[in-house]
């Protein structure tokens, strides 16, 4: 239903008559059946031009261009519900508002720690023996729970981000070492799998926003403008450990990816264009997996479930009807 | 019938308040109905107060087209369509009778309450006095709807109904009802 496409190869993207073609450098034309897309997403170096931008528009699908070094380089959105000029009067409200800025970065914070917490609940069961880190994360939970500023919660955030990450130098096999996260630019292949993980859901939650008419920049945990679209950066932290972290440690663990994958120069570690695509592959199968939604009472995609939280946030913002963020059920 | 002011909080009646707005296009008031608020009144008082915020849910979602394709193909050869001051737009049969259809069995109230509202609209407002025939396309059925003094009293507390709804600053809170699942709105209601 909500497809994301993948572009590797170098060349051009060009709208023809009602379809969209892809025409590499040795002149290979593809189709993209875009009906159905979400977005496209280039990974090389594409050419194209405004008429394949407003083709895209009237469909609905966004592009996302993802650059070198930090990846995500940016996103050309469709104009379609995108504007509700009561739904942002109501975002910057609440983000002026101290104490409720506070209750959504915090919230957002607790169901981060979550779903860290899932992760490591799942290695604790199988082989591992965490139950430190166990403890270190519901002590965060517990704390964040109190914090007054956002400031605070952004620091509760980091430290269990921090006993998070450093069990993965016990999960990953030889030759993945970790060290803790290092970006911009990852310095090991590992780091630059997260860094690769993580915008990719930061791409795709800036589409489900986008479809809430949420304005992307105003954000609660994140300061606004840190970053283009900080209110992505907010919602990203709830997905992370379940798509970028699963990704992660499913393809290394079963020996998916090789040397050949990566590309080490200087200081920088990053994905090559076969790394980037068995990557993507698996984080696609991942998005497009189904789970129970108990109020839904349907079965809902991952994919799906962004999309969910923006509307959840939304709802919050114009009901005044509470927000607890996505904690992982399953 | 209905005094000035209303008895429960002494403020303007919002039946009178919509009739000078309505008869006067000098008085300034924010407050109009339409048939298809009245519709969603009786649906979803929810649903209601989403719409009157434009709240914009999902374009995508199949749902948002409910009921509306009967609706325009049924009947087409006889009726007309009546847009008054542009804010209420009745279909008229060729024998002057308002006519409104029903989409399927659970819309019938939905329906009705529409009907009568046109029929009172246009008896206060334009001072015509109009029978009312809702259809069932698909039954083969009419049904004459009439204002009395009892359907009136409906429409009436229906007019107050909306505007407390739209005036409040939160939405009624959701409760599960048959019409959810076929709601645009069910996802923003449900995903909690
Ligand atoms: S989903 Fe149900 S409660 Fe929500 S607006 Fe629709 S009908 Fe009303």
């Amino acid at each position: 239903m909500n497809d994301n496409y993948h572009i590797f190869s170098d060349g051009r993207v060009e709208r023809h008559n009602d379809t969209v073609r892809l025409v590499t450098e040795d002149d290979e034309k593809k189709y993209l059946p875009i009906e159905n897309a979400e977005a496209l997403y280039l990974h090389g170096q594409i050419d194209f031009n405004t008429r394949v931008i407003s083709f895209l528009d009237d469909h609905g699908v966004a592009m996302h261009v993802f650059g070198w070094n930090d990846y995500y380089s940016g996103s050309i959105m469709p104009e379609r519900g995108q504007t509700s000029g009561q739904t942002v009067v109501e975002q910057v409200r609440a983000y002026d508002d101290e104490a409720h800025r506070g209750n959504i970065a915090r919230e957002i914070v607790a169901g981060s720690i979550h779903n860290m917490r899932a992760n490591v609940t799942y290695y604790d069961n199988r082989d591992y023996d965490l139950g430190a880190t166990l403890e270190s994360l519901d002590r965060r939970r517990d704390e964040i729970k109190s914090v007054a500023s956002v400031e605070e919660a952004m620091g509760v955030e980091a430290s269990a981000r921090r006993a998070y990450y450093a069990i993965f130098d016990q999960i990953l096999p030889d030759g993945f070492v970790f060290g803790g996260r290092k970006y911009n630019p990852p310095n090991n292949k590992v780091n630059s799998l997260i860094s690769f993980g993580n915008s990719l859901v930061y791409a795709n939650i800036v589409s489900a926003i986008r479809a809430t008419a949420l304005d992307p920049t105003i954000s609660y945990l994140h300061e606004p403008g840190e970053r283009r679209y900080s209110l992505a950066l907010d919602l990203a932290d709830l997905f992370k450990p379940v798509l970028t972290d699963r990704v992660v440690f499913r393809l290394v663990n079963r020996g998916q990816l090789s040397d050949d994958d990566f590309d080490s120069e200087m200081n920088a570690c990053l994905l090559t264009e076969s790394g980037r695509e068995t990557f993507s592959k698996e984080f696609e199968q991942t998005l497009d997996r189904t789970i129970d939604h108990p109020r839904l009472n349907r079965k809902v995609s991952y994919q799906y479930l962004l999309r969910v939280e923006a509307y959840k946030l939304k709802k919050h913002l114009l009901t005044g009807e509470a927000y607890e963020s996505f904690e992982r059920w399953w | 019938m209905s005094g000035h002011t209303d008895e429960r909080t002494g403020e303007t009646d919002p039946v009178d308040l919509l009739l000078e707005s309505a008869r006067d296009e000098a008085v300034e008031s924010s407050f109009h109905v339409t048939g298809v608020m009245m519709q969603y009144y009786e649906v979803c008082e929810r649903e209601l107060w989403f719409e009157s915020r434009n709240i914009e849910i999902d374009r995508e979602n199949p749902n948002v087209v409910r009921g509306t394709h009967v609706d325009e193909t049924a009947y087409d050869e006889q009726r007309r369509n009546l847009s008054i001051d542009g804010r209420i737009a009745p279909d008229l049969l060729d024998d002057g009778r308002v006519v409104e259809v029903k989409p399927s069995s659970t819309l019938v109230e939905p329906a009705r309450l529409q009907l009568l509202y046109y029929l009172w609209y246009l008896d206060r407002v334009v001072g015509v006095e109009k029978e009312g025939v809702l259809a069932h396309p698909t039954e083969r059925k009419r049904e004459s709807v009439e204002l009395t003094d009892e359907t009136e009293q409906q429409v009436e507390d229906a007019i107050r109904g909306i505007y407390d709804v739209i005036r409040s600053e939160t939405p009624p809170p959701a409760t599960e009802k048959p019409f959810c699942e076929s709601c645009a709105y069910y996802d923003f209601c449900w995903s909690c």
